[in-house]
């Protein structure tokens, strides 16, 4: 496992679009903070005066931390990009052939596969970290003297709570890679699925006839894992209507272990 | 020193057999080559070995299946995709993440880009290599781990003259440490001068396994050519003297072809019987022969190209004696003519001998009608020759005949392996 771990450290880190990818997700997600907050400051000079509850403090905060990922059906930008890391992981495996000097320099499969998950989580870990803590200290420059309270281990949570969500939409993305083994259509289906098919969906349930049933749209994958991330007041208990971050992360957990799973089965089971 | 031992190799793709119930060794301190047709099913039969396609029987490095040996690259060195990278990583970022995985220290990466030539551009990327230096790259991956048994396919593609010699040295050179090389290569040139052993399938069944010489020496294709004004005469002897035991056939001005018999016993026979002899001549099969005839019904893909526009069949006053046959090299080479052979060329022995115009009468394009499966002819079950079926020819019988003892000489099974 150890040199499967080393094989993957060494794919990912030799490979340009790993390294232009992570960046410019850090460059947007920061840039956006830059400029927000930049706005906010330069368009409230009053503020300075005013005294921000601990719970504004905190949804100010945590919005320039995550790129106002914090509402609902705001998506998660970064999560959004470096999750591409994930998809060329596997996908470049097949495209260019890859799999089998893989498969020959390691050929036992169940490491491959584990160490390319582990390599890409954690990858993508480090990049929202570094994301929201360079956006944390942009947002900081332009707020000082605002009188926002700072609730540290608070932010840390809801940055937590990006990086669970991140390295789940990374490892639904590479189960889609390998089990389609075509990179693009895992790159459309990452954007196409939550973006236009489950608000197509929910769509649907507002027709007379289906709306009595429209609270089960919250059971959709990708519309649950948004729970993870984002504050609802209303929302108090695991499964219920909308989900708790909790129940939100069990809902999108299963499926991204589901697909998981089906990608393993079939990574044993096909030729390379 | 590893034995690579396949046994029962087998894989079908829709319920299409692509490989069939295929065994062989390949021994330490030998070139092995590995022969067949286009889509005979070599670089399933290698991705089987390694564990990369999913099929039946099993492959063994010294006794243990490829998927279980650690720090493989050590072990087995192989060789299986024309470009097997990624273009933008730098050549020699691509055989440092190899060796990473083995835990081979990059020291040895440089050692092996500068063996196989690639040094100056060893921090290029290879997206833009040509596919002689993309065969480089992947051989020197093959060799990163300094493995005691390497597996090649098609290494020579998109090498240049000096390449594919240096190839052949290296290969040689490698197998004469002690390493077992298993190599498919259509260059069969190439092969004749590099391999030791040969392996040879046709729709993903073993046709042929043993050593090379023995492989053209017991060619149907060996034949003893014989120019005799008394033709008649001694094509009477040699029939008596063969009794069935090989074949006697007439060519043109005072010509014999003789299978069966030595040519100091044709020139013996003329002797005792006072018959005038103007040239004695053995002439023996090339690798190439001996393949394309070995291969011939074996084709999964054959060429039936039409005649361009306007264009005529030659007629009998257009092709000389014994047009029909192949345009160049030896009879029965079974090279389809890619055009009708100029006026009065002789090619080949005449009509009416083993190599005569094919059925049908002379194709002007694509392979001779007997390029493809004589009547009857199924791919051999088990043994690997097969029983010829029904209404096969008796020469293609007997050159079978020939065929499976030669494999029960080498391997004294009917499957095909050694033990």
């Amino acid at each position: 496992m150890t040199a499967a771990l080393k094989y993957e450290w060494r794919r990912i880190t030799t490979l340009r679009s790993t390294w232009w990818i992570s960046g410019g997700a850090v460059m947007a997600a920061v840039s956006l903070t830059f400029l927000v907050a930049m706005a906010l400051r330069l368009g409230s000079g009053d503020l300075a005066d005013e005294t921000t509850s601990r719970s504004d403090s905190l949804i100010v905060l945590e919005m320039m931390t995550t790129q106002f990922s914090n509402f609902d059906p705001m998506f998660y930008l970064v999560a959004y990009i470096v999750a591409i890391v994930g998809i060329f992981s596997w996908g470049h495996e097949y495209r260019h052939g890859m799999i089998r000097a893989t498969l020959t320099a390691l050929p036992q499969r169940g490491a491959v596969w584990t160490s390319k998950y582990v390599v890409a989580a954690a990858w993508v870990t480090v990049v929202v970290i570094a994301t929201c803590v360079v956006s944390l200290l942009v947002a900081t420059l332009w707020f000082a003297g605002l009188g926002l309270h700072y609730d540290l281990p608070a932010l840390l949570a809801a940055i937590g709570r990006r990086v669970v969500y991140t390295v789940l939409l990374t490892w639904v993305v590479m189960s889609l890679t390998i089990l389609f083994r075509n990179q693009t259509f895992a790159l459309v289906a990452m954007y196409l699925w939550p973006m236009a098919i489950e608000t197509l969906i929910k769509g649907i349930f507002i027709v007379p006839g289906l709306s009595d049933h429209r609270e089960l749209t919250r059971f959709l994958p990708f519309n649950a894992g948004g729970r993870i991330m984002q504050r609802e007041p209303s929302a108090d208990s695991v499964f219920g209507d909308p989900l708790n971050a909790v129940g939100g992360f069990l809902v999108f957990g299963t499926f991204a272990a589901a697909l998981m799973l089906l990608a393993y089965y079939l990574f044993e089971k096909r030729d390379a | 020193m590893a034995v690579i031992e396949a046994r029962g190799l087998s894989k079908s793709y829709g319920g299409k057999p692509a490989v069939t119930q295929l065994s062989f060794d390949v021994r330490p301190g030998t070139v092995t080559g590995f022969l067949g047709p286009n889509g005979s099913g070599k670089s399933t039969t290698m991705r089987l070995m390694l564990g990369l396609d999913r099929g039946e029987g099993t492959c063994t490095f010294d006794g243990r299946p490829f998927t279980t040996i650690q720090q493989p690259m050590r072990h087995v060195g192989a060789l299986l995709e024309a470009k097997p990278f990624h273009p933008t990583r730098t050549a020699r970022n691509h055989l440092r993440m190899l060796a990473a995985a083995n835990d081979i220290p990059d020291g040895r990466v440089d050692e092996v880009l500068g063996m196989v030539g690639l040094s100056d551009v060893a921090g290029k990327k290879p997206g833009t290599f040509s596919l002689g230096m993309g065969q480089r790259l992947g051989l020197a991956a093959a060799l990163l781990g300094n493995p005691h048994t390497l597996i090649l396919d098609e290494p020579a593609n998109g090498l240049d003259p000096q390449g594919i010699r240096w190839m052949r040295d290296l290969l040689k050179a490698l197998a004469s440490e002690g390493r077992s090389v298993f190599v498919s290569s259509h260059l069969l040139s190439e092969m004749a001068l590099m391999a030791d052993e040969l392996v040879v399938i046709g729709r993903g069944r073993m046709i042929a396994n043993g050593p090379v010489a023995e492989f053209t020496k017991r060619s149907g294709l060996n034949h003893v050519l014989v120019r005799t004004p008394q033709a008649h005469d001694l094509a009477a002897l040699v029939g008596q003297r063969l009794a069935g035991r090989g074949s006697v056939t007439a060519g043109g001005e005072g010509e014999l072809s003789i299978v069966g018999l030595t040519a100091a016993e044709v020139g013996d026979l003329a002797f005792e019987n006072r018959i005038r002899v103007h040239e004695l001549v053995t002439r023996e099969a090339s690798l190439e022969d001996a393949f394309l005839e070995i291969t011939g019904g074996a084709q999964e893909f054959q060429a039936h190209a039409p005649g361009p526009v306007g264009w005529q069949q030659p007629g009998p006053q257009q092709g000389g004696p014994g047009w029909g046959g192949p345009p160049a090299g030896p009879p029965g080479s079974q090279q389809g003519p890619p055009v009708g052979p100029p006026p009065g060329a002789a090619y080949g022995p005449p009509p009416g001998g083993p190599w005569g115009p094919p059925p049908g009468g002379p194709g002007p394009y694509g392979p001779p009608a007997q390029q493809g499966p004589p009547p009857g002819w199924q791919p051999p079950p088990e043994p690997p020759y097969g029983a010829p079926g029904p209404g096969s020819d008796p020469a293609a019988d007997q050159q079978r005949d020939q065929q499976r003892d030669l494999h029960r000489d080498q391997h004294g099974d009917e499957n095909g392996g050694r033990g």
